[in-house]
């Protein structure tokens, strides 16, 4: 058995439970006309039944109550049954007076009924109400949720957001976000043309937001504003308001509507936090990059840089000095020193401009059909005399389909892999240069019979900065090979190293074709 | 021509200093300006052959510098600058000028660059007979021979070799190409443009992956090179 205790708490969750339900006036008098008719139906039976069958027609009476007017109209319907029950159906009639006293005891279990079926009705209905209003709620949610999937920035998912509340709602919807630099302002997104959004809505937008509660039409505060606001809240704070305009026609909203639009604001408020933590996620990345590059940048020019200059100055300080005595060939020499270093230097600088400009993503390809042979000869022409005094060997199939490249950014590829083989492998030995067309891709290796790379550095050499520990020390940066494959990975190619079987190394890089219109030199050879 | 007049317009002391003392040592007489406006005047005043320009004036623009003196001179303009991108050469060669050079250049490409501008000033229209090397293009009878053997060209090859070697030395962006070739609508088809000159190399190059006459600039356009020793 419950104590008293558990009673009243039992009392106080079902209290929590259900809503009283005032019902309207058509309640209570449709409420008083069963009650009416259930007596006359009394009258009329009075020789047929019992007095004590006749509480079944009350009864009805109440369950119908409850079930279509709410709790309140059949509470009252009980009431009423019991006082017309006594006054016209027990006798004496039309007193209320009671002969037989056992009538009180069926008096009290009517009413005492009638309360338990109205209460136990109102609950059944309003929780299938509740379970209605879920669904609706789940399904709008659910296709808020399925608008956002695939969506990726911030202006898009807001767009949808406001799409969606407003065809599910029916009002027309503003968001509001704070602008990152100015304080206090905010951006503002809709998708209604005929919104005008004047000061005052602004600052109850901002009130909105800084006291992270909901103002504006269908609260207390502001109550004269156009739009009802609420706040964007999650775990961090504010992160913007969302307003639901009125209408012309009402300025309220339904319980549901209230409803919906909490859960719609906080799904919105958790997408909008999502999208901006990934967003500041890759800036932090970015950050971290770019202080790495700054890092290494500075120890290139600390290191790298100065090096060359050493021997620039050295060599044109000893042509300066009149009482050295330099012969011709000691002097041409000097000459010639200088001059590599200041061509390295330059190389230096060019590759960390560019290193600098892939990391800032501002470079932009501008594809054009290219030729195989014109991009190899350009970078060729372009290492002038490193390549010229190198026996270089080129085995280009004569059918090979021009490939849609950035034909500069492809060149400085080939010039930094082709200097990387001639740097690093002895002046009397041969570089091939092999293309291959196996469609839909052309591959063109650059080997040579140079000194190679330790297995162990071959997975790393494309990285940035990476340099492989040679006692012997060529200059560089470390910079061309990572250029070079962050331009071929633009292009959509891929680039990798390998040792050759008996010394040396081979780059293979691979370009897609990229079909280009087909194109037939006899017929424009015609047209002129 | 006794001593050729060069007009260096750059507002870096040291780089003229260099270019002047490059320059007069090849016997060339250097008039020295320092900005976009010293320029305009001085090549109105000295009428120089050649002018070798920087583009990152303090004043005007190099670019703007050059489109004024293209509207009263044919002079040859030799961009001089550090701007390396294609786009920017396009614009300077689209503006007006011969020849482009990034800096940092050696002096024998400029030299080379200054005598292929220097000729072509000297010998407009006059000589029918185009020699580099082993080429010859005779531009009256539009024969074409490698090594005295005459070599067969389409008429748009032709076309095409004949506008490169008479602006022999001198930068021809790929639209400007197609357009005298080919015709004004054709500006845009670069592709047609890398066949011809595919097929033009093939038959003119010894070997056309390291081509000898027909230079690239990546992504800007074709040059043919001079060759000294003919």
């Amino acid at each position: 058995m419950y104590t008293i205790n558990e009673l009243k708490e039992w009392i106080k969750q079902e209290r929590n439970l259900i809503q009283p339900e005032w019902g309207n006036w058509r309640g209570y008098t449709q409420g008083l006309l069963l009650v009416v008719l259930a007596t006359i139906l009394g009258r009329l039976l009075l020789n047929l039944f019992s007095p004590a069958n006749m509480v079944m027609f009350y009864l009805i009476c109440v369950t119908v109550t409850a079930i279509s007017w709410g709790l309140v109209p059949s509470i009252l319907v009980s009431l009423l049954s019991v006082l017309a029950f006594d006054f016209f159906l027990i006798p004496p009639y039309f007193t209320f007076t009671v002969a037989d006293t056992q009538y009180i005891f069926t008096f009290i279990v009517l009413f005492l009924v009638g309360i338990v079926i109205s209460y136990l009705t109102t609950r059944v209905r309003q929780q299938t109400e509740i379970a209605r209003h879920h669904e609706r709620e789940v399904t709008a949610l659910y296709a808020l949720g399925r608008d956002l999937v695939g969506l990726s920035n911030l202006e898009s998912y807001v767009h949808a957001i406001i799409k969606r509340v407003k065809e599910t709602l029916s009002h027309d919807v503003v968001i509001f976000l704070p602008e990152n630099n100015t304080k206090g302002s905010f951006q503002t997104y809709t998708d209604s043309s005929g919104i005008t959004i004047g000061k005052n809505e602004l600052s109850v937008a901002r009130w909105t937001f800084q006291n992270k509660k909901p103002a504006g039409f269908n609260t207390d505060t502001f109550p004269d504003a156009k739009a009802w606001y609420l706040p964007l809240v999650t775990a961090r704070g504010s992160i913007g308001v969302i307003a639901l305009w009125s209408t012309a026609s009402t300025d309220k909203v339904t319980e549901e509507q209230e409803r919906l639009m909490e859960a719609y604001t906080d799904l919105t408020a958790v997408a909008i936090e999502g999208i901006r933590l990934a967003d500041e996620l890759h800036d932090t990345q970015v950050l971290k990059a770019t202080e790495k590059l700054q890092t290494a940048l500075l120890n290139a020019i600390s290191h790298d840089l100065r090096t060359p200059l050493v021997s620039i100055i050295g060599a044109l300080s000893s042509l300066q000095e009149e009482e050295m005595n330099l012969n011709t060939i000691v002097k041409e020499n000097l000459i010639q020193v200088a001059c590599d270093e200041a061509d390295r230097l330059n190389h230096l600088i060019t590759n960390l401009l560019d290193e600098s400009r892939i990391e800032a993503g501002a470079i932009t390809l501008s594809r054009q059909p290219s030729e195989i042979h014109d991009l190899i000869g350009a970078a060729l022409e372009q290492l002038g005399n490193r390549s010229r005094t190198r026996n270089i060997n080129i085995n280009i199939p004569a059918e090979i389909p021009f490939i849609s490249v950035d034909f500069g950014l492809i060149v400085q590829t080939f010039v930094n892999i082709m200097d990387n083989a001639i740097k690093y492998s002895s002046p009397d030995s041969l570089i091939e240069i092999n293309v291959h067309y196996i469609a839909p891709e052309v591959i063109v290796e650059i080997i040579d019979r140079g000194i190679g790379v330790p297995e162990q550095d071959l997975q790393h050499i494309f990285d940035k900065f990476y340099r492989i520990k040679r006692p012997d020390n060529v200059g560089g940066t470390g910079l061309g090979l990572s250029i070079s494959k962050g331009i071929i990975e633009a292009h959509n190619g891929h680039i990798e190293a390998k040792n050759r079987p008996g010394g040396g190394t081979i780059i293979s890089i691979t370009l897609p074709v990229v079909e280009t219109k087909p194109y037939n030199v006899e017929k424009s050879n015609e047209q002129s | 021509m006794n001593n050729p007049k060069i007009l260096i317009v750059d507002d870096e002391d040291a780089i003229r200093k260099f270019l002047y003392v490059t320059l007069t040592s090849q016997s060339y007489t250097v008039i020295e300006a320092k900005r976009g406006n010293d320029a305009l005047s001085a090549a109105a005043t000295y009428k120089p052959d050649t002018i070798v320009l920087d583009l990152g004036l303090p004043d005007i623009d190099g670019i703007e510098v050059t489109r004024l003196i293209r509207q009263w001179s044919h002079v040859p303009i030799i961009i001089l600058s550090v701007r390396g991108s294609e786009k920017d050469k396009i614009a300077a060669l689209d503006a007006g000028a011969d020849d482009y050079l990034t800096k940092p250049f050696g002096v024998g490409e400029l030299l080379a660059r200054l005598r292929a501008a220097l000729r072509r000033i000297t010998q407009t229209n006059e000589e029918p007979i185009f020699t580099s090397g082993k080429l010859k293009v005779d531009l009256a009878q539009r024969i074409v021979t490698l090594s005295d053997n005459e070599i067969q060209l389409t008429p748009n090859e032709y076309e095409l070799l004949r506008v490169l070697v008479s602006n022999v030395g001198r930068v021809l962006t790929h639209r400007s190409l197609l357009r005298t070739v080919w015709g004004l609508e054709y500006g845009d088809e670069i592709h047609m443009l890398h066949v011809n000159i595919s097929n033009l190399r093939r038959k003119i190059e010894t070997d056309p992956a390291r081509p000898q006459f027909i230079i690239t600039e990546p992504g800007v356009g074709y040059r043919f090179r001079l060759k000294d020793n003919n």
